[in-house]
């Protein structure tokens, strides 16, 4: 069945079977590998998603709910020259290690950082408690996300990161 | 890339240590290669030198450190695997602080098996990646560098000792141009020659880069989604397989045939092999190959009905191998204050992320070419599989992936061996990715340990005698070697890591066991560590209790005055004024400490714990690390913090049980980690007690276990001595 999905602000037709999930049609039939599978099961974030502006888990959802929808994915977040600035508080604040949550976790934060310009550290906690990372010492995760936050608050798009 | 053929070899010696190296050239291109080779323990360096023309199975050794130097900078081709752990940055670092360049001259690229030993350097494992290659790459380094001095001496008609080399370029003494290391290759004519003396390694006091943060080679392309894991690799025309599970460990393949498979659609091929236990689906999509291998009609025979009751009466501490025997321990059980405690941890999962996964393309023919892209810590283990499921003359071209977590599950891929099979009866590439339910259950596992261990103190607080008893499941021991060895032998090495308590106790006995399980086991961040550090710093604190002592001063009595004692001491000293040890803990929490040595490191944790709603919460968790040498101090703590909740998760939530015979748990739901909200304040101090840098990935996970329940029991009088800890 035809589905045409709007992915990162491009329209993509596709035949798929009606059983196929979103995160599969993102990684298969638009090679778009940046949104990760963990569990198939929406139990570790790691292919969180924005459907028509909200964050969704892609494995929770067909294919053919997502027809005619709005999707961004973390290949549609920055540009190498032009980074979101969660994807620049990632990078600088150390919010990663194997990087397999990372897209998940920057969608759901995206999420968060729409709704308050400013969470404190519980919000972030309660926000990401759906979201598994099994390598980093999460904390790094919620100084990343704060300091996306102060980079957002002072309108900026930060292109590079540099470490401390 | 043409420009990477190395060359053939002209003349090779053992060296004494000595570097190096093989040179390949075309023009405007300087290639390095230097042969590791295991000599004494630790790797020295083979030389040999090339010369342009033919392929690198001329090589006696493949390399195992692969530079490429040309006008635009310096490709490193690093032979381990990124699974998260900064191993490429923490090389890169060492190599940039050797040959004078600024970290953004030097690109780090991932070592294929073709510039790579699969077999040796690869193997990413024990926390050792940093220890063994720090001396023999800034050894390569350091020769690079001087090679290009010398060669850009004879270009600009200067003595080399004119030359300082400084951000990938040689200033001139007296001059004000600079001959950067890209013209130097590029005004070269006619062969490389090693410099006769080996190049000087830098003075520690003179590093720019060692020692210091330097941003991650890996995080730009991972923040963007960039990043390829083996569960990302794509290839034109590739389709999609799905293999059948066995319901039960051990069980074999009786029957098979397509069933109903062949006809759903999207399925371009069933492959059965009875004999390898083996059936799968090829088709178009992952989704219609996962849906169509449910289809299949097979009959499982034989395997394990085993339940958890069982297992738990296997792995029972008592008779077994001695390990260690020192002192007469009847005599000092008599005297003192006697204790006497049990503890156990159980089977648990490594849940790294990323669930195996592998794309395979076989070109056709009995011996064709094999190519493979995987997530892996171990390639020639791979390579070793898929030679014995597909025939050994096959070529193998293994492109190792990045890793989303690794933690000693990926030293084999399973999955790899599946794509290969699926791929050469179908002749098109094909990639597996395992579910997580396949990941969780048809894997190997950190196996459940028994410990009992009875021990005395004196009034004056010093341990007089420790008697020890451990049972693990196997780590180590591959489930190919013969029962009667492993018996022979009778313990497992991996159990034995983290056994030994690390206090001067005049009489130690300690009797390890190991049991074969009729549920795979093996590798686990740490292996032995985590298990067996539980036990001894458990009990360690309830030998200063019984010996009325503060767990910190107890522990201090009783190290020993050798350099690891002082080390353990500096760490716990440090771990305790970090976590404000000697002042009252916040109302209603408590505190735990406990330390450890594994692969040479030294650590200490101070656990601070409250109990809300009858649940433990971990408030604080202050980390002490002593590595020898720290190359990057950003990596060591995030590997650090890692471990600890990676520890904590171990220690509060994880355990998976049998029921005829396979794991129950198919998924997180039953099978939770720790999650953000859970997790403490982790605050992390460096020390540096040498000029060697030892281990971060697996040591600091030892002691989280104990500290948590040496913290649990200071606020309740409650002993936890079973894991997951349940009030
Ligand atoms: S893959 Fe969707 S939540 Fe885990
Ligand atoms: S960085 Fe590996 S799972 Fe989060």
């Amino acid at each position: 069945m035809n589905v045409t999905v709007n992915v990162n602000g491009k329209p993509y037709t596709r035949d798929v079977e009606a059983r196929t999930l979103l995160v599969h049609f993102l990684r298969e039939d638009l090679l778009l590998t940046g949104t990760h599978v963990g569990c198939d099961t929406s139990q570790c974030g790691a292919c969180t998603v924005h459907v028509n502006g909200e964050a969704v888990k892609s494995c929770t959802v067909l294919a053919v709910q997502a027809d005619g929808m709005d999707v961004k994915t973390i290949e549609g977040m920055g540009t190498p020259g032009d980074l979101h600035p969660l994807q620049t508080g990632f990078w600088e604040k150390h919010g990663l290690q194997c990087g397999y949550c990372t897209p998940g976790m920057i969608m759901a934060s995206a999420e968060l950082l729409k709704h308050n310009a400013n969470p404190s550290e519980e919000e972030i906690r309660y926000h990401l408690e759906g979201n598994y990372c099994r390598c980093t010492g999460y904390h790094n995760i919620v100084k990343a996300v704060q300091h996306a936050a102060e980079i957002m608050a002072q309108g900026g798009q930060s292109g590079q990161a540099a470490d401390d | 890339m043409s420009t990477l053929k190395p060359n053939k070899v002209l003349r090779k010696k053992v060296t004494r240590r000595r570097v190096l190296i093989g040179l390949g050239t075309t023009a405007g291109v300087l290639v390095v290669g230097v042969p590791l080779a295991l000599n004494a323990g630790r790797p020295a360096l083979v030389e040999y030198v090339v010369e342009n023309g033919t392929g690198p199975q001329e090589a006696p050794f493949n390399p195992d450190l692969w530079f490429e130097v040309t006008a635009s900078g310096i490709t490193f081709y690093a032979p381990k695997m990124e699974m998260g752990q900064g191993i490429h940055t923490a090389l890169a670092q060492i190599a940039a602080e050797e040959l004078e360049v600024k970290p953004e001259q030097l690109t780090v690229k991932q070592a294929d098996t073709a510039r790579g030993y699969a077999g040796g350097t690869m193997f990413t494992f024990g926390s050792n990646s940093v220890n063994a290659l720090y001396t023999p790459l800034r050894e390569a380094a350091a020769t690079l560098r001087e090679l290009l001095r010398e060669e850009a001496a004879r270009q600009l008609g200067v003595p080399a000792k004119n030359l300082t080399a400084a951000g990938g370029q040689f200033f001139i003494a007296g001059r004000r141009d600079t001959l950067s290391y890209g013209k130097v290759v590029e005004g070269k004519q006619g062969e490389w020659t090693l410099p006769d003396k080996p190049a000087r390694l830098k003075a520690r006091k003179d590093f720019k880069r060692i020692g210091r943060a330097m941003p991650r080679v890996d995080f730009r392309d991972k923040v963007m989604g960039l990043s390829s894991y083996g569960y990302d690799a794509r290839v034109d025309g590739m389709l999609y397989g799905a293999v059948a599970r066995p319901p039960r460990y051990g069980a074999t393949l009786a029957a098979a045939t397509a069933g109903g498979a062949s006809a759903q659609p999207g399925v371009s091929k069933v492959v059965i092999d009875l004999k390898a236990n083996f059936a799968g689906v090829v088709a178009d999509s992952r989704t219609r190959a996962r849906n169509a291998v449910k289809k299949l009609d097979l009959r499982w025979e034989g395997g394990t009905n085993v339940n958890q009751a069982e297992i738990d009466a296997q792995v029972r501490a008592g008779a077994g191998v001695v390990v260690r025997r020192r002192g007469n321990v009847g005599a000092a059980l008599k005297q003192g204050t006697r204790i006497e405690a049990e503890y156990s941890t159980p089977l648990v999962a490594h849940a790294h992320l990323e669930p195996l996964a592998a794309l395979a393309q076989v070109a056709p023919g009995k011996n064709g070419k094999i190519e493979v892209w995987t997530a892996t810590q171990y390639p020639q283990k791979v390579m070793d599989d898929i030679h014995a499921a597909l025939g050994k003359d096959r070529e193998i071209l293994l492109h190792p992936t990045q890793l989303g977590g690794g933690f000693g599950r990926k030293a084999g891929q399973t999955a790899a061996v599946e794509a290969t099979r699926l791929s050469a009866a179908t002749g098109r590439p094909v990639h597996v990715g395992w579910t997580r339910e396949e990941d969780l259950q048809q894997a190997f596992f950190r196996p459940p340990s028994h410990h009992i261990l009875r021990g005395s103190v004196s009034s004056e607080g010093r341990i007089l005698g420790v008697e020890q008893f451990t049972a693990s499941g196997d780590i180590i021991w591959p489930a190919s070697m013969p029962e009667f060895v492993k018996d022979t032998i009778g313990f497992d090495p991996g159990g034995v890591l983290g056994l030994f308590m690390p206090y001067d106790i005049p009489a130690y006995h300690v009797t390890n066991r190991r049991e074969a399980l009729p549920v795979p086991t093996g590798f686990w961040r740490g292996l032995g560590v985590f298990p067996n550090t539980f036990a001894v710093e458990s009990f360690a604190d309830e030998l200063a209790h019984a010996a009325k002592m503060d767990p910190l001063d107890f522990r201090l009595n009783n190290l020993p005055d050798t350099e690891d004692g002082q080390r353990l001491r500096a760490v716990l000293e440090q771990a305790a004024k970090r976590a404000g040890w000697r002042t009252p803990p916040p109302a209603g929490r408590a505190r735990g400490i406990a330390c450890g040595l594994d692969v040479n490191t030294a650590s200490a944790q101070v656990a601070e714990v409250s109990v809300e709603n009858g649940q433990i919460r971990v408030h604080r968790m202050s980390v002490a690390v002593d590595p020898g040498m720290v190359i990057n101090p950003q990596g060591a703590k995030m590997q650090a913090e890692g471990s600890v909740v990676m520890g904590l998760s171990s220690t509060l939530h994880e355990v998976l049980t049998v029921k005829d015979g396979m794991i129950e748990s198919a998924n997180f739901d039953t099978y939770p980690l720790l999650t953000l909200r859970e997790t403490p304040q982790i605050d992390v101090d460096l020390l540096e007690s040498g000029d060697t840098p030892y281990g971060m990935g697996e040591p600091i996970i030892g002691p989280v276990g104990a500290a948590v329940a040496n913290a649990v029991f200071a606020l309740t009088g409650k002993r936890l001595r079973d894991l997951p800890m349940r009030l």
